[in-house]
């Protein structure tokens, strides 16, 4: 008996000491469900390189994000969105951009998922607003000309996210960016009060609003760039969007270098940014910083060390920046200068 | 002597059977607290527990005021303006109104609605439980029902997001809307899937064996000489149910409708799941998104969280303090209908 149980406790003990000398350090990702594709890649790859740190990534959203990086239970807060000035003052965090990402309007509308609607901010925000109900409204046939006849009267459904989300902030910023009357009214955040509208939908996470949209004809939902993959498979249509100069364009790395372009001299020392509605004829609309949000008192020495390292390589051009990662989930790489900012910030993790 | 005698007999019977009496009185004491103790904690626990939630929310129950229970809309505030508003001492965010009516309306609809259909259906189940179905397969009947309690219900609201929701998005409600339109209530937009529909489905799904489980028990609890006794008056089996067996029961049978309604109330997960999420919007018919108090705290939570105000917070706590409220008058109004019942039968003795 006595000896089973000293057995069983040396066991135990192997296992502890084993198990902390094989990960000495673990590392929580946690947040925006957009990033998340790219974290797995990135982890997948890094982890094979430095065996001496566990990093765990979950999707939650990005409100989960923040909150859980102010919290301290996690060590990155993914989030597509920046903290807002009141959230800084009372806990100041770092809000350090990974990879440039942009958001695409997917519907599912019978004989056009396979061509590309064009579709601008003011349509988008009467869709959001219940003033737009149907695919054949004037105001939608008027921008789809060639489409004309071949938009259907088909009830539209408006999906938005239920949870909070970067993704929201990204499109509703767009909306009041490019709409006087929005911006008035719900405004933007990762959270808004939507106006009332019988068949708009909730849904949770990027994979919720993929399958709510697939799953229901006539539907509108904004989902980001990394699953494009899934919403071809899926066959769902996306649209191109007006941008500030009045141009539609769809989502491609040359209309989203472009927009990117048009703001990076502008990006504060503290990166907290909005790049969506930039100007320029190919700016593509929707696009934003994807962001660690990370505490830069960690308090554990360790922690901040590794945390540090793979902060630095994601931001590597032969690390996190290079094609085999973003090009899966068709993310951009970082401009030089903004990866020089990004760098000073992760400096100042303690 | 005698007294020394007396003194001895007494020792004597002391011996004999005073040690039983001590153990037993004592072992009855401690019973006694222990049980009192248990009780208290419970009872106090339960106490604390709303304490804290409404201290927690007592700025939200100044800020929003009536406004809570009569306003649809639900706004936590511009988090990225630079203004806050202040309503008895209190401030949150620019823009912000807490409004739980779609909430609160949701929550009440979906459970009762729940009710309306498992109700009945759950009573018949466990009356051909009991009399209808054959001996040789009732334990397997029996197992089901069981297991079917049994089931998690994110195991449900996974089954209802993936199965259940496309079909009525694509099948059921597009046919009920064209068909059966004229009806109130049924008309109108067919809807994605997710909504109302789906979501007393699934709770349906969830009670209905909790009750059957439950009614079963009671049925079986009471004798079958009523049933047995009917039938010798030359009555009908669905007569000698209705009219003997199911009066007998009806105390049961309240009890285990309020345990399945206090169960539909609270479901959380399962309806966050497939209810569509509304916000700012009532339903207009049966297919519409809906939204509970329970789905609500969750899938709002998060955003509260980065509220700077911390109102957002407050206000899903005073939302919970709803549900708990809400609950606990359905305890208490069941529990009159039972007094009453009771009485009534009194009176007739």
């Amino acid at each position: 008996m006595r000896k089973t149980l000293a057995l069983v406790l040396a066991a135990l003990l192997l296992v502890f000491v084993g198990g902390r000398a094989l990960a000495a350090t673990d590392l929580l990702e946690t947040g925006s469900t957009l990033l998340y594709p790219l974290m797995n890649l990135w982890v997948a790859a890094y982890q094979q390189a430095h065996g001496d740190v566990q990093i765990t990534t979950q999707g939650t959203g990005s409100g989960t994000g923040i909150s859980q990086a102010i919290s301290g239970v996690a060590q990155i807060g993914a989030s597509d969105a920046y903290m807002a000035d009141a959230q800084m003052k009372n806990t100041p965090m770092l809000n350090i951009p990974l990879a440039i990402s942009a958001q695409q309007i997917n519907y599912n509308v019978p004989g056009l998922n396979n061509v590309h609607l064009n579709l601008s901010g003011p349509v988008l925000a009467a869709i959001y607003s219940g003033q737009i109900q149907y695919w054949d409204d004037a105001k939608i046939k008027d921008i789809n000309k060639q489409y004309g006849s071949k938009l259907p009267h088909q009830q539209i459904v408006p999906i938005h996210r239920a949870d909070g989300s970067g993704d929201t902030f990204i499109f509703t910023q767009y909306l009041s960016k490019s709409t006087p009357s929005w911006a008035g009214g719900p405004g933007y955040g990762t959270t808004i009060s939507w106006p009332s509208v019988g068949t708009a939908v909730g849904a949770t996470g990027n994979p919720g609003m993929v399958q709510t949209c697939q799953n229901t004809v006539g539907s509108i939902a904004y989902i980001g760039v990394s699953f494009l993959n899934q919403t071809d498979k899926a066959g769902l249509g996306y649209a191109a969007l007006e941008n500030q100069a009045g141009k539609f364009v769809l989502p491609t790395a040359t209309t989203i270098a472009a927009a990117a372009r048009a703001l990076d001299a502008k990006t504060p020392g503290d990166e907290r940014i909005s790049l969506i509605f930039a100007p320029g004829e190919d700016s593509y609309p929707i696009i934003n910083y994807e962001y660690a949000i990370v505490n830069p008192k960690q308090g554990d020495a360790a922690k901040a060390a590794e945390l540090k390292k793979f902060l630095d390589w994601s931001l590597e051009s032969s690390g996190g920046q290079s094609e085999k990662f973003l090009g899966a989930v068709h993310f951009l790489p970082l401009p030089a200068s903004i990866v020089a900012k990004s760098k000073a910030q992760i400096e100042k993790i303690q | 002597m005698a007294a020394i005698n007396l003194s001895v007999r007494d020792a004597a019977a002391k011996k004999a059977a005073s040690p039983p009496i001590l153990q037993r009185v004592s072992a009855q004491a401690i019973a006694r607290v222990v049980t009192g103790v248990a009780a208290l904690i419970s009872f106090g626990i339960i106490f604390l527990m709303l304490f804290f939630l409404v201290a927690y929310a007592y700025p939200a129950i100044r800020f929003n005021g009536l406004g809570f229970f009569i306003s649809p809309i639900w706004n936590i505030g511009n988090q990225y303006g630079s203004g806050t508003v202040t309503r008895a001492g209190f401030s949150a965010e620019a823009g912000a109104s807490f409004g739980a009516l779609v909430f609160i309306f949701g929550s009440v609809v979906t459970a009762v609605i729940t009710m309306i259909f498992a109700v009945p259906l759950s009573l018949m189940v466990a009356l051909s439980l009991v009399y209808r179905v054959p001996r040789q397969i009732r334990p397997l009947a029996n197992a089901l029902v069981e297991l079917m309690a049994g089931v998690p219900s994110v195991v449900y609201g996974l089954w209802g997001l993936v199965v259940l929701v496309p079909w009525i998005g694509g099948a059921l409600a597009p046919w009920v809307t064209a068909h059966l339109g004229f009806i109130p209530f049924l008309g109108g937009a067919s809807g994605s899937g997710n909504g109302l529909a789906a979501s007393v489905f699934i709770l349906a799904l969830m009670v209905i064996p909790i009750m059957v489980a439950t009614t079963r028990d009671v049925i079986l609890a009471q004798s079958t000489s009523l049933f047995e006794a009917s039938m010798a008056l030359g009555s009908t089996s669905w007569q000698a149910m209705t009219w003997a067996v199911v009066p007998s029961v009806r105390k049961g049978v309240v009890a285990s409708v309020l345990l399945a309604f206090g169960r539909a109330l609270g479901e959380t997960i399962a309806v966050l799941m497939v209810c569509g999420a509304a916000i700012n919007s009532f339903p207009q018919n049966f297919f519409s998104p809906v939204n509970t108090i329970a789905a609500v705290i969750v899938s709002q939570l998060e955003s509260a969280l980065t509220d700077a105000s911390g109102m957002a917070q407050r206000s899903l706590a005073e939302l919970a303090c709803v549900l708990f409220i809400i609950t606990l008058l359905v305890n208490v109004i069941a529990r009159g209908i039972m007094r009453g019942a009771d009485r009534r039968e009194g009176a007739k003795a």
